[in-house]
């Protein structure tokens, strides 16, 4: 039960339905998954088997049969290929397409070919008859590095190729192993998709900003930065804002679930966040660029301001707070609007 | 006389995709055609980006190896601008480093390659039943026990780097996290922890005994532990002589760290090692589907043919050292090292050797570990000062 207890609270379910998960998980028929990879670097796989709570293994053996993948599986080639149709035969209608990567359509799809053929083909003949899809990271859910300018490949997310399918997006490069079992233990215990934030993520682990449950926070709002490397700032555990953090602008489950078993986070390592599970993290200015204006998620000033009128600061904090919920709901919105737009 | 080709692909278990065309003639191998049949156009991606980010672009490159690929990144700015880390920010960016060299090794080595021999294919052999308990994919004990050992160990990399993989932590001139002394003592129970497993699953004898190994007779007398199954199925399966290389061996050195290299760089060759030259390095584009001359990664532009002309069948540079192919990997870098087993496996040169090697590697790289975490001191400077020069050229090898 010790596991079923952290997957409930990793899922934010509280006690009363571990009893439901365990049950879930010893009844249930294993649900079939299909993983398949295009354009990517397998860090997504390479996370998911590290997952601690619960852990991958037991997902893998109790909940789930990994049917096809491309990179865990025994079989190789014809074989390979053999098992992925029969797995969509035996299972039309009932098996999870999970997707790392992405199909590039440039040049007809050629510049990812699985089997021979490209891989955009091998996704849409996996997807027809898939009850949904899951994009694993920042690959499947909105293109990452290969996409970076000036995207040579024509990289395209999952959901602009499959549009008739339930996906949910698991960005992140790697998403956090936890949040990855931990939605797969949600699909199969309550036998639906989790709620979706408006950019379909699951919001049990999206709807919190890094910078809100950050352990550093405190120095932010005291005006307390890391000025350089190593310097005494650094070493204190100062705010790493100045360093360039992105926290103030991503949405992710890296500073409460944290990462390898929870050791830490790469804020806890003293390097800024990157902000990857966010829609176009590569192309917003040089990862070490401050978030130049954060007045739209609700703090009022940038950070030399915060420093000079800190005392200010922290009169004010509880008034301040409510004002920066709501206008996070606000700036959420606006950032939906702006990803629809694009999608268009 | 009959011949067919055979096309084996996806061949899964790599990053990065790989796929191998066979020409076979009269139930033989006429001729293979490794491939990669993807591409991404990382040199694109770089181009007019602030240097820096190439610590945020490169481990991307590969997601087994990503702190290997930032590692190079650091070291190429770090030429640029003539930054040096201080030696204890060196330390810790070497043990970053090795705790990921040797995660690689044993998933390679109990997810990736021993897994094959559990497959009915090898039915009725003497060890099979062994290798079916061991190795079966999602099921064998070996396997899970690999699972939670390697996921405890890269705790170290979760601590130094912040989350594993695409670690951020290492820079030009150091890294960012300061190991406190607690770190210092976690450090130094995971990796007692990862002895222990070593030592149980995968040896079944202390480390050392295997690190001291000095002949092919004695490693054939190694009997326990998985390396034990592992040389029976070897002997069984004539994997000594399977797959045979160049017999051309390269290596930079291991994990550049705070006295030097954890091992030597050069070329072996018949015994012999000399000095590597970085300039003598071209990629070429015979059979790939690039476009331009054969050249050096700083001469060399990176635009596919479009066409994917026939007498191309990669997406791949191939690189070459002084106009010929040589292997890297644990074998060449024990090799050059001078360890006297892994250069009697040099000489072998197959399948056998190259995991002999990569279990050498796994033992020597968990006592050098052992060694750089308990010289971890918190009270010294990480990082030190470095600016970006306006231009500047700049090369990192790991």
């Amino acid at each position: 039960m010790k596991y079923c207890s952290l997957t409930a609270a990793a899922l934010g379910l509280g006690p009363a339905f571990v009893p439901k998960i365990a049950h879930a998980m010893e009844t249930k028929p294993r649900t079939p998954v299909i993983w398949v990879h295009g354009l990517e670097c397998t860090c997504c796989s390479e996370s998911f088997i590290r997952s601690a709570h619960p852990l991958a293994k037991d997902v893998v053996l109790s909940m789930i049969s990994l049917d096809y993948d491309d990179t865990l599986m025994a079989a190789a080639g014809h074989q390979a290929e053999a098992a992925m149709m029969d797995t969509i035969e035996r299972y039309k209608g009932n098996y999870i397409l999970a997707v790392e990567g992405n199909p590039p359509l440039a040049e007809d799809g050629m510049f990812c070919i699985s089997g021979g053929k490209p891989f955009v083909e091998k996704l849409k003949t996996a997807a027809e008859h898939a009850k949904a899809v899951i994009s694993w990271g920042a690959c499947a859910s909105y293109g990452c590095v290969q996409a970076a300018k000036p995207n040579p490949t024509q990289a395209t997310p999952v959901h602009k190729v499959i549009t008739d399918k339930p996906i949910i997006k698991v960005p992140g490069c790697p998403p956090i192993a936890e949040v990855m079992t931990g939605v797969i233990t949600y699909m199969l215990t309550f036998d639906r998709l989790p709620e979706l934030d408006r950019q379909g993520r699951p919001a049990m682990f999206y709807s919190q900003r890094i910078h809100d449950k950050c352990y550093r926070r405190p120095h932010f709002d005291a005006g307390q930065f890391v000025e350089e490397w190593d310097d005494d700032g650094a070493r204190k555990g100062y705010c790493l804002y100045k360093m360039g953090c992105k926290g103030p602008t991503t949405y992710n489950a890296c500073s409460t679930v944290r990462w390898n078993e929870g050791a830490s986070f790469p804020i806890q390592s003293g390097h800024g966040c990157i902000g990857c599970s966010e829609d176009g993290f590569w192309d917003q200015g040089s990862f070490y660029d401050r978030v130049t204006d954060l007045t739209q998620f609700g703090v009022e000033a940038n950070a030399d301001q915060v420093g000079l009128a800190a005392a200010g600061v922290v009169g004010g904090g509880i008034a301040a707070h409510a004002a920066i919920s709501a206008l996070k709901q606000a700036q959420k919105k606006t950032q939906t609007k702006v990803s629809e737009n694009e999608e268009a | 006389m009959t011949a067919h080709r055979l096309l084996v692909g996806p061949f899964n278990r790599i990053e990065g995709d790989l796929e191998v065309r066979l020409e076979i003639e009269d139930g033989r191998v006429a001729a293979a055609y490794a491939n990669s049949p993807l591409f991404r156009g990382f040199e694109a991606m770089m181009a007019g980006r602030d240097p820096r980010d190439a610590l945020t672009v490169t481990p991307r490159i590969c997601g087994i190896c990503s702190i290997s690929q930032s590692a190079a990144a650091a070291l190429a700015l770090a030429d640029a601008a003539g930054a040096r880390m201080p030696p204890m920010g060196a330390r810790v960016a070497a043990i970053l480093h090795g705790v990921e060299n040797l995660a690689d090794h044993v998933t390679h080595f109990t997810l990736f390659f021993m897994l094959d021999f559990a497959r009915p294919a090898y039915t009725g052999r003497p060890w099979h039943a062994r290798a079916v308990e061991r190795f079966t994919a999602a099921q064998g004990s070996g396997l899970r026990a690999m699972v939670e050992a390697r996921a405890a160990l890269m705790h170290i990399t979760g601590t130094l780097g912040g989350k594993w993989l695409h670690t951020l932590a290492i820079q030009p001139a150091g890294v960012t996290r300061a190991p406190d002394a607690r770190d210092r003592v976690r450090m130094t129970s995971t990796l007692r922890a990862f002895r222990r497993h070593l030592e149980r699953e995968t040896f079944g004898a202390p480390l050392e005994e295997f690190a001291a190994l000095e002949t092919l007779y004695a490693l054939d007398a190694w009997e326990t532990g998985d390396v034990g199954l592992f040389l029976t199925i070897a002997r069984d399966l004539g994997l000594a002589a399977a797959g045979v290389g160049p017999r051309r061996y390269l290596s930079w050195g291991a994990h550049p760290g705070a006295e030097g290299r954890a091992t030597r760089a050069g070329l072996w060759q018949a015994g012999s090692v000399t000095p590597a030259d970085a300039d003598a390095v071209r990629e070429d584009l015979a059979h790939s589907w690039m476009m331009g001359e054969a050249a050096h990664p700083l001469d060399g532009v990176t635009v596919p043919d479009e066409e994917m002309r026939d007498s191309a069948y990669s997406w791949c540079k191939a690189s070459r050292l002084a106009g010929a192919p040589a292997e890297t990997g644990a074998l060449a870098r024990q090799a050059v090292d001078g360890h006297p087993l892994a250069q009697a496996l040099a000489t072998e040169g197959g399948v056998r050797a190259r995991v002999a090697a990569r279990l050498l590697e796994i033992a020597r790289t968990q006592i050098w570990l052992e060694a750089q975490v308990a010289g971890v001191d918190p009270s010294h400077s990480l990082m030190g000062d470095w600016t970006l020069p306006d231009a500047a050229t700049g090369v990192g090898l790991t």
